[in-house]
C-alpha cells in the first residue's frame, strides 16, 4: 500500500516537473530568434568567390552498385555483467499499433532496425525488452530500474566489435509523458537507450503505466 | 526515491531541448543543393556564379550536398578543359534556391538526346514510421517509361524531365524501367534499398539509342524526416508492479488483494489513531 502510494508520488512529482520545464521552455522561445542572425551569418557562401582554391564539396559515384551500406552492423548481443543481464538481440519494426515491436520472450532484447546503431556517427541505439511475461516470467530487463549510473554496458555488433558503454541515467517515466523523438533520436552524440516497462500496472488492460529509460554514453 | 525523481526531471529536460531543436533547425537560412552529372561520356567543370565550383566532373557522379544561402545561383556547365564559364556546354541556367529547402541539379539529356539541366526539389516531409519515399526521375534520353516493382507497373508513362514519387514500407524494392504500355525491362530489375525515414531517389540515365541507360541513386535525409514508434509495450503481465492488484483481475486477484487491501487499511488507520492519539498527549 504504502510502496504504491509513494509511487504515485513520484510519478505526478515527474509530471509536475515535466510541466515546469516544458513552460520554462515556453518561456525562452521569444528569445530564441535573437540567436538566428549570427546562426545565419555563420553559414558563408560558397558562392561569395572564394579567391582561389576550390570549395571541397563531396564527391561520389550514384551508380547503384556502388551504394554504401545504408546502416552500421546489427547488435547481436548485450551484456550488463554486474546486473547479470547477457542476452541475444534480434533488429526489430513496428507492430501493427506503430509500436516497436519486441519478441514475447523477455529474455531476447530487441533492436529498432530503421534508428541508429553502435556503429553509427550519431544518434540513440534502442534496445528494449519486455520486462515480463505471463508465459516466461520475470525477464532480466527487470533488473534496470535499479542499475546506477556508472554501471558498464557492453553491445556486441554482428561485425564481432564489442561497444562498451557506461550508464549515464535510470528514469521511470510514465509512458504518456515519454519523449519517444528524444529517445528515438537518429542525430545528436552516439549514445545507447535501453528501455523496458515499470512502474505501476495497469490490471484491467495488462500493462505497464510507465517506462524504464536507461541512458548510457560510449566508454573512452 | 529523491534519485528516481530527478532522473525523471533530467529525461523532463531532454524532452524540452528535444522539442525546441527542430524549430530551430527549420528556421535555417540555408538551402541544400546536390549535383549530378547524368550526362554520357562528358567530364565537365561545373561553374557557380562564374566560379568554378566542381572540377573535371565525372558522368554518374554525385556531389554534394552543399549548404548554400537561399538566393538565385548561375550555373554553367562546360567541357572539362574549358578556361572558364564563357562557352558552356550546358546553361547557364539560374537556380532558385529557397531557405529551407533540398534540391538536386541535374544535368542530363532530353528525351532527343541533347544535354539540358534540371532542377529538381527533393520532397523532405516527414514520413511514418516503417516507411520510405522512393522517387523516380526519368533524365534519360528515352521516350516516357513505366517502373516496375516486383514485376507490376507502380508509375506509368514517366517522361523526361518528370518525376514520381510514393511512400512505402521500407526494405528492398526490385525496381525495373520499361516503355510505357510494356513490362519489358530496358532497365533493371535491380535492388533498390528503400531506407526508412528517407527520400531514395532513383535517376535513370543515359540514352536507350546509345544503349548506355543506367541507374544513379542519391538518399535524402534531413533532421524531423523520419517518425518514431509511438511506443515500447514490454510488459504484460504485472510481475514486477509497484502496485497491487487492486483493481478486478479476475475474482480470486479481487478476493485476496480486496481482503488484504482492507486487513492493510485497517492496521494502517489504527496505527494512525493512535499515532495522533499520541500527538495529543
Amino acid at each position: 500500500m504504502t510502496r504504491a502510494r509513494v509511487s504515485v508520488g513520484v510519478m505526478g512529482g515527474s509530471i509536475a516537473a515535466l510541466a515546469v520545464v516544458l513552460a520554462t521552455a515556453g518561456c525562452a522561445g521569444p528569445g530564441g530568434p535573437a540567436t538566428s542572425p549570427s546562426a545565419a551569418a555563420s553559414v558563408t557562401s560558397s558562392a561569395q568567390q572564394p579567391p582561389v582554391a576550390l570549395p571541397d564539396i563531396p564527391r561520389s559515384s550514384a551508380a547503384l552498385a556502388d551504394r554504401p551500406p545504408v546502416s552500421a552492423p546489427a547488435p547481436v548481443r548485450l551484456v550488463v555483467a554486474e546486473l547479470g543481464i547477457d542476452v541475444p538481440v534480434e533488429a526489430v519494426g513496428l507492430d501493427d499499433q506503430g509500436r516497436m515491436g519486441l519478441p514475447a520472450n523477455p529474455a531476447i532484447a530487441a533492436w529498432y532496425r530503421f534508428g541508429s546503431a553502435p556503429g553509427s556517427a550519431t544518434g540513440s541505439t534502442v534496445i528494449a525488452a519486455h520486462v515480463d511475461s505471463l508465459v516466461y516470467d520475470i525477464g532480466p530487463f527487470a533488473r534496470l530500474a535499479d542499475a546506477p549510473a556508472g554501471t558498464r554496458v557492453e553491445v556486441t555488433t554482428a561485425d564481432g566489435v564489442v561497444h562498451a558503454y557506461t550508464l549515464e541515467s535510470t528514469a521511470i517515466v510514465p509512458k504518456e509523458s515519454v519523449d519517444w523523438s528524444g529517445a528515438f533520436a537518429r542525430d545528436g552524440s552516439p549514445r545507447l537507450t535501453l528501455v523496458t516497462c515499470g512502474g505501476e500496472f495497469d490490471y484491467d488492460a495488462r500493462r505497464y503505466l510507465a517506462n524504464v529509460i536507461v541512458t548510457a554514453v560510449p566508454l573512452g | 526515491m529523491k534519485k528516481t525523481m530527478l532522473a525523471a526531471l533530467g529525461a523532463g529536460a531532454l524532452v524540452a531541448l528535444a522539442g525546441a531543436a527542430p524549430a530551430n533547425a527549420a528556421e535555417t537560412d540555408a538551402a541544400m543543393l546536390s549535383v549530378l552529372h547524368g550526362v554520357p561520356d562528358l567530364t565537365v567543370d561545373v561553374y557557380v556564379n562564374d566560379e568554378l565550383t566542381l572540377d573535371d566532373f565525372a558522368p554518374g557522379d554525385l556531389a554534394g550536398p552543399l549548404e548554400l544561402p537561399a538566393g538565385t545561383y548561375t550555373v554553367a556547365i562546360t567541357a572539362a578543359d574549358a578556361a572558364d564559364a564563357s562557352s558552356p556546354a550546358i546553361g547557364p541556367i539560374d537556380l532558385p534556391l529557397e531557405a529551407g529547402v533540398n534540391y538536386t541539379a541535374v544535368a542530363h539529356l532530353n528525351e532527343a538526346g541533347d544535354p539540358t539541366a534540371t532542377l529538381f526539389t527533393n520532397d523532405t516531409t516527414q514520413l511514418a514510421a516503417g516507411e520510405g519515399r522512393l522517387t523516380v526521375r526519368h533524365v534519360a534520353a528515352a521516350p516516357a517509361v513505366d517502373v516496375l516493382a516486383g514485376g507490376s507497373p507502380v508509375i506509368t508513362a514517366l517522361a523526361n524531365p518528370e518525376e514520381a514519387k510514393l511512400d512505402l514500407a521500407a526494405g528492398t524494392v526490385s525496381a525495373a524501367v520499361a516503355a510505357t504500355g510494356t513490362t519489358e525491362p530496358v532497365l533493371g530489375p535491380a535492388d533498390v534499398e528503400v531506407a526508412e525515414g528517407a527520400n531514395t531517389i532513383v535517376y535513370a540515365w543515359g540514352s536507350l539509342e546509345a544503349e548506355n541507360l543506367a541507374l544513379a541513386v542519391q538518399t535524402v535525409t534531413v533532421a524531423g524526416m523520419n517518425s518514431s514508434p509511438d511506443g515500447v509495450p514490454a510488459g504484460s503481465a504485472g510481475l514486477v508492479a509497484t502496485n497491487g492488484p487492486d483493481s478486478g483481475a479476475g475474482v480470486w486477484a479481487a478476493v485476496i488483494g480486496g481482503s488484504l487491501l482492507a486487513a492493510v487499511g485497517l492496521i494502517w488507520a489504527a496505527a494512525r489513531r493512535r499515532a495522533a492519539a499520541g500527538a495529543e498527549r
